[in-house]
């Protein structure tokens, strides 16, 4: 898949899906959800039907007329079944507010108020993260399982959560207003953080990139920048961060589908136009008063994009940001990471003391990368004995076969 | 050339639950199919059919609602093709998507009225 161009038309079923449900959810109410999933799922078939032999001239413009019809169907079928918000008795009314639900003026508006009502406090993380895939994203509960690797009815119970939250509302979140917007704020960049994460390293053995994920992520970070009242600052550093590390992965993985260290990557392989893309972001960013977590994210993953390899890196810059991260944030996988950069910025033995110090952290313990990290150092200083035990623990922790068959090639290539 | 028609029934137009990427997937299998007859020359396009409708039966003209059939016989499209003889138009029916998802296909001979092709198909 072309990262760069995330517009490309072969997610355009998903895209759509996901504006389909977020514009209707917005004429329909929330508590009719499972209707606007019936309307957008109908219209999405009769695309499928219909397109099959010939695609229409303006395949958006058909879609979104078919959906629109199915719509006013449905609402005036079920006018006297379910509670329709006010305003929409009158069939005159009815049309033009389906019409202008969908227009494409619309179109961002709607994803942010869904968006923003999906990322309520009364719901966890996780679950922001599902409903996000779910109706933003447009996967199905069973393509979200997967991509999380838990069971389908865990998926459907989450969604089931999101919808009876949601069923409280009268309506969609307002996005032109300031105060609604930043109290929620937090958890939407915090949602989207998640979803990247699982397309950058994901849960699934099988296939441990997502790269579509990713690009889900920086499509709605860069969503956020369109709204009226979102901090545009904090959502330009969180899409620079999304970027930077986006334009790496072409070059995560070997040929052979093996995870690949950052000092082997073969940097001609990242994605320039993502890169560009996130010093753009970054610049913008840079405007604001408060240097925040994204910021400094964001500022660490520039270093190592726009570096010629890792000698040639800007170490200095990644540890001090680092470690006001960690003022910030204290995290034990951030701990670990400033201590590899001290390792680069004033050589091994500083970066040794700084991993041994993090020994005793339990979430470490069970991190494989933690003790590959710990054995690079020794096999670096020539202490290859030390080095084995450290591998064999790593690839013992393994979570995918990228991971494990990374460790056990540097494993068989210590030579002792 | 003789020319055939193909009725396709059921498949993923009658399946529930697709998500949009198997949508989307589906429907690039059909395009590539379809696309090729239509390269070769051997036909201009098909009859995608929505599943609503309705029927009228009998001396009586009885209107109801909606093709009766069970979703799998549900008739959702069909294509005229040029093909030598009915072998081959079967041949070239395989490779068709709509026997992905439980569907079926149907080859017919179209009667020709032409003189040339008087006799029916080879």
């Amino acid at each position: 898949m072309d990262l760069a161009d995330y517009r490309s038309v072969e997610d355009f079923f998903r895209r759509e899906s996901g504006h389909l449900v977020a514009a209707l959810t917005r004429v329909f109410g929330p508590s009719n959800l499972t209707l606007v999933e019936d309307v957008v799922q109908d219209a999405l078939m009769a695309a499928m039907q219909a397109w099959r032999f010939e695609p229409p001239r303006d395949p958006k413009a058909w879609l979104l007329q078919t959906a629109k019809n199915r719509a006013i169907d449905v609402l005036r079928r079920e006018r006297r079944l379910v509670s329709l918000p006010a305003g929409l008795d009158a069939d005159v009314e009815l049309a033009g507010t389906v019409a202008s639900a969908l227009s494409p003026t619309e179109e961002t508006a709607s994803q942010l108020a869904m968006m923003f009502s999906i990322c309520d406090d009364g719901l966890g993380q996780e679950t922001h993260v599902t409903l996000i895939l779910r109706w933003l994203c447009g996967l199905s509960p069973h393509e979200i399982a997967g991509a999380f690797l838990v069971a389908t009815q865990t998926i459907d119970r989450r969604l089931h959560r999101g919808r009876a939250r949601l069923a409280e509302l009268r309506r969609l979140r307002d996005v032109d207003d300031a105060d609604e917007m930043r109290t929620r704020e937090p958890s939407v960049h915090q949602a989207l953080y998640l979803l990247f994460s699982e397309g950058y390293h994901g849960s699934d053995p099988t296939h441990p990139l997502r790269p579509a994920l990713c690009t889900d992520a920086i499509r709605l970070a860069e969503l956020l920048l369109a709204g009226r009242a979102t901090d545009h600052v904090q959502a330009h550093a969180l899409a620079a961060l999304f970027c930077f590390n986006a334009a790496r992965l072409p070059a995560r993985l070997d040929d052979a589908g093996v995870f690949l260290p950052l000092s082997d990557q073969d940097r001609t392989r990242w994605d320039r136009s993502l890169i560009d893309r996130g010093v753009i972001h970054l610049a913008q960013a840079s405007t604001g008063e408060r240097l925040g977590r994204w910021h400094l994210e964001a500022g660490i993953a520039c270093e190592h994009a726009i570096a010629p390899s890792v000698k040639e890196t800007n170490w200095d810059r990644i540890v001090d940001h680092y470690d006001q991260l960690l003022l910030l944030n204290p995290s034990p996988v951030l701990a670990l990471n400033r201590a590899l950069a001290v390792a680069e910025l004033r050589g091994l033995e500083a970066g040794r003391a700084a991993l041994v110090a993090l020994a005793n952290d339990e979430k470490l313990a069970g991190y494989p990368f933690f003790w590959a990290a710990r054995a690079d150092i020794e096999r670096r200083a020539h202490r290859p004995a030390e080095a084995r035990p450290l591998y064999e623990r790593a690839v013992s922790l393994s979570r995918s076969r990228a991971e494990r068959e990374a460790y056990q090639r540097r494993l068989d290539r210590l030579g002792v | 050339m003789p020319k055939f028609m193909y009725i396709f029934r059921g498949g993923a137009f009658v399946t529930p639950g697709l998500s949009p990427t198997e949508m989307q997937a589906h429907l690039a299998k059909w395009q590539a199919w379809a696309g090729a007859l239509t390269k070769q020359g051997r036909s201009s396009g098909g009859h995608p059919l929505h599943n609503g409708g309705k029927t009228i039966r009998g001396q009586d003209r009885v209107v109801t609602d909606g093709p009766y059939a069970e979703s799998k016989d549900l008739v959702t499209g069909s294509l005229v093709l040029e093909a030598a003889s009915l072998d081959e138009a079967t041949e070239l029916a395989l490779g068709c998507p709509v026997f992905e998802m439980g569907g079926s296909l149907e080859v017919r001979p179209v009667a020709a009225t032409d003189d040339e092709a008087a006799g029916g198909p080879r």
